[in-house]
């Protein structure tokens, strides 16, 4: 699994694939039905429109007093038994985590599906220290098993086709070789389960934490979410400081946004609300558990003018109706973050200087706006960051030079008339100049510009 | 809402969810739906603490120590909700809630009264010291990720029939 | 009534007719249109690229050509966005220009939403031939959101058959800059549009943006039995 970035070869990555005609039509595939389910899913949904209202007020409601949130929550979930670790950075992360583990005598981890796991490259540096971490959400195992990293965020394997899963799990886990979705699903449930029941400890994530009760909140289909968090004695959760709702009466708006924006479910099979360890008298629940608040750069985001990207819950809708993200696939982006949420948060939380190929990877089309759930104007940001780039010095000097001469053109009518004589008159050049990819794609110009023929 | 549409609510979007549904009045109507939907030769566990459960485990023939060991679970759920057609699951009173999801077949038992008709009625349900685990439990487990194609039953039971008393 | 023409760069250097169509319906509809001399272009270019400075330069020399209180009208979803959403905020920090801008913003039309809302121009009786399909401009669906109007008008021409185009509304991969920027994820996009226009039969295919179609139409040519482009200016004006 390859942990180096490569958003910075965004333009070399999509056009390798662009190529890829079994991948084009997955991510096709996917893009149509999710975005079809989407659809079906919100319409008898009374006033969607006062739902992402109410989202992105309760999501900008914990933003703004973020540290009040966060130790409500810490304090709330240390009261319920559990230990609460916050990691500045990446490192941090993985070290306190090892660190658990280690310290008690942890070999084997079953994980549920993180997002942030995969952003701070916590397998590896967990493998590495000789622990045994074993991904059990179908898509995650999959490309645990081939070896590579997730491409979608919901549908981790989205690019591979049956045939293909088929193939993997005949060679890697020994049996007879089936493309059957459903007999290929219960080999990983029987493979799996036996790795559930006798896994020293269960790392997962978490959709939410609601701060009043300093709860986390799980979402799953598969149950291994569920496993996950209760069967082993130790459990330890991992999320990112900006995932919090001020409390659970306000967890109910998610559930009707979350699902349905996506995967077109009016509500996942599971939705499990963890609150601390075992009490007396209780059968269910780790013994113990703790809890990991991620900032990995995600303070200094809060501060700035794209803050509202904070405010993602991770539910993939962008992407689902991105026309780029149908076109090159996650692995393009060349990060943990794919689509128009990927574009802003890989920028912000990796730095221009590793990721400003991606503030291009848009047209401005605004699909993801019309269907975020909680209203991050991902637009508005693309352009901030456009901005940014030029201000921080990421442009091409020639472009910078060709905006300015631009500037001055457009804002002096003899200049622009001059302009457009030039480019007639020496059109060829200008095609050689600027190459088939635009100027070959052009008609020429016309030769009397309409401003010569209004009376 | 009235009662009785609540319950016929629940039952359409449990159903769509691709829960088996069953509505009783009495024990014996209790007894019949059991004996339909758990096969007598299968193991299977109930805790056997509520009277709703003692009435249940009289209609099953073999009876699992554990959970972890049965091919189904039959067991009375702290409530349901309408609006998703849920069950909600707690570890309250020493439930383990692993029994409804271990085993293969999950049997949810309800009282008709403690059906909630929205999510935020559930939530609001809950006093002061929640317990640890609250699972909302919404049809069997299932997934999408190979092809997009839908596959019932991955880690969690692959059947799941609700009796509503 | 008396409106402000602004033809945009694209039409001006590359599509002229574009806007002798839309001087023709104008005269059509008894407006006495006024095309103000010096204008050049909105600013777009600059601006969606992140030069916001040089946009400024652009969008100031905008509303001093474009002052007073006539609506303006322009054939561009995209280039009325940009005025309607963006000039403001380009002069939040310059009160006399951001006055301007507002009253700019406030009175800025695309043409089919004018032709629609002020003139009635879809109970008028317009008239062409052919069947046409109609592409939806991200911007001018999406910014201004104008969804309805130019299907009303085509609909309501007699002697066209309008047939409706599957994913009318996602984006044909043009964008502006980024169809420089990333020219094989706009073309592979443009293809799909082209895909699509085909798919329906029509011989023509219609929208409100030069820009997209300037895209669709690169794309249409690489096609053995190409569909005809046109903007909706064109296919409205056709037999007047």
């Amino acid at each position: 699994m390859s942990d180096v970035q490569t958003s910075l070869t965004f333009r070399a990555n999509a056009a390798r694939a662009i190529k890829d005609a079994p991948l084009r039509s997955a991510m096709r595939q996917a893009a149509d039905t999710f975005g079809a389910k989407r659809a079906d899913a919100f319409a008898p949904v009374a006033d969607l429109e006062a739902l992402r209202d109410k989202a992105s007020t309760l999501r900008l409601q914990v933003l703004d007093r973020l540290q009040e949130y966060e130790e409500m929550f810490a304090s709330r979930a240390t009261r319920a038994g559990a230990t609460v670790h916050r990691a500045k950075d990446a490192d941090a992360a993985r070290e306190i985590i090892a660190g658990i583990l280690k310290d008690r005598s942890a070999k084997t981890v079953v994980k549920s599906k993180s997002m942030v796991s995969e952003e701070i490259h916590l397998n590896a540096h967990l493998e590495k220290a000789g622990m045994e971490v074993l991904e059990t959400d179908l898509g995650e195992y999959i490309i645990q098993l081939v070896g590579e990293t997730p491409s979608h965020i919901i549908v981790p394997a989205i690019h591979k086709n049956r045939r293909q899963v088929g193939r993997l799990f005949a060679e890697k886990l020994g049996v007879e070789y089936t493309e059957d979705p459903q007999v290929l699903t219960k080999i990983a449930r029987r493979t799996i389960r036996e790795k559930f029941l006798n896994a020293d400890a269960g790392l997962s994530g978490a959709n939410f934490a609601a701060a009043a009760s300093g709860s986390l909140v799980l979402f799953t289909n598969e149950g291994n979410g569920r496993m996950v968090t209760t069967v082993p004695p130790l459990h330890i959760a991992i999320l990112s400081l900006e995932k919090m709702i001020p409390s659970l009466a306000d967890l109910p708006t998610f559930i009707r946004l979350l699902p349905r924006s996506a995967t077109g479910q009016s509500i996942t099979s599971y939705v499990s609300v963890i609150t601390g360890t075992r009490k007396p008298g209780e059968a269910t629940g780790a013994k113990e558990l703790h809890i990991v608040m991620l900032d990995n750069g995600r303070a200094e985001i809060l501060s700035g003018e794209c803050r509202e990207i904070l405010k993602c819950i991770r539910c993939g809708a962008c992407m689902n109706v991105c026309p780029v993200y149908r076109t090159v696939g996650g692995h393009s982006y060349g990060w943990t973050y794919p689509g128009p949420m990927g574009i802003v948060l890989t920028t912000l939380l990796t730095g221009m200087a590793k990721s400003h190929p991606l503030v291009d990877a848009s047209t401005l089309c605004g699909a993801c706006d019309e269907v975020c759930p909680v209203r991050i104007p991902l637009v508005d940001l693309f352009l901030k960051l456009r901005e940014q780039r030029v201000r921080e010095g990421f442009s091409k000097p020639m472009e910078k030079r060709g905006m300015r001469v631009f500037g001055k053109v457009a804002a002096s009518p003899s200049l622009f008339s001059a302009g457009q004589f030039l480019s007639r008159t020496f059109w060829p050049l200008v095609r050689a100049f600027g190459g088939k990819d635009v100027a070959g794609r052009l008609p020429g110009p016309a030769k009397v510009p309409f401003h010569r023929r209004v009376p | 809402m009235t009662s009785p549409d609540l319950l016929r609510r629940f039952l359409e979007n449990a159903g769509n969810a691709a829960a088996g549904t069953h509505a009783v009045s009495d024990a014996p109507g209790l007894r019949r739906v059991l004996s339909g939907i758990v096969p007598g030769t299968d193991p299977v566990f109930c805790p056997g603490l509520t009277d709703k459960e003692k009435a249940a485990a009289a209609a099953l023939p073999c009876r699992a120590v554990d959970y972890a060991g049965a091919t189904a679970t039959v067991e009375e759920v702290y409530g349901a909700i309408a609006e998703t057609g849920s069950l909600v699951c707690v570890s309250s009173g020493g439930r383990a809630v692993q029994a409804g999801l271990l085993p293969a077949h999950h049997v949810a038992i309800v009282s008709r009264e403690r059906i909630f008709a929205t999510l935020d009625d559930c939530f609001a349900s809950f006093a002061e010291g929640l317990p640890t685990n609250i699972t909302l439990v919404t049809g069997p487990s299932r997934t999408a990720d190979i092809e997009l194609t839908l596959a019932i039953g991955v880690h969690g039971p692959e059947k799941l029939d609700i009796i509503v008393f | 009534m008396r409106v402000q023409l602004f033809g945009t760069c694209l039409v001006d250097s590359f599509f002229p007719e574009v806007g002798e169509a839309t001087l023709k319906l104008f005269r059509r509809f008894g407006v006495t249109a006024v095309f103000p001399k010096g204008q050049t272009c909105c600013g777009q270019p600059a601006f969606n690229a992140g030069y916001a400075d040089d946009a400024r330069a652009v969008a100031a020399h905008f509303l001093s050509v474009f002052d007073g209180d006539a609506p303006i009208v322009t054939p561009s979803g995209s280039c009325a966005a940009m005025v309607k959403h963006h000039y403001p905020d380009l002069f939040r920090t310059d009160p006399v220009l951001h006055a301007k801008a507002e009253r700019a913003a406030g009175r800025i039309y695309e043409l089919s939403q004018f032709l629609v809302r002020f003139l009635r121009a879809h109970e008028s009786g317009l008239a062409g031939k052919g069947t046409v399909t109609y592409h939806s401009s991200c911007h001018l669906a999406r910014s201004l959101g104008v969804r309805d109007e130019p299907l009303i008008l085509l609909q309501s021409m007699k002697g066209v058959r309008f047939i409706p185009m599957p994913d009318a509304s996602r984006c044909c991969g043009f964008g502006g800059t980024f169809m420089a920027k990333l020219p094989e994820i706009s073309c592979a996009l443009a293809e799909e549009k082209a895909d699509s226009i085909v798919a329906t039969g029509a011989d023509t295919v219609t929208g409100c943006d030069a820009g997209c179609l300037m895209n669709i139409g690169d794309a249409m040519k690489k096609r053995a039995n190409p569909v005809q482009v046109r903007h909706i200016a064109q296919v409205l004006a056709e037999e007047l």
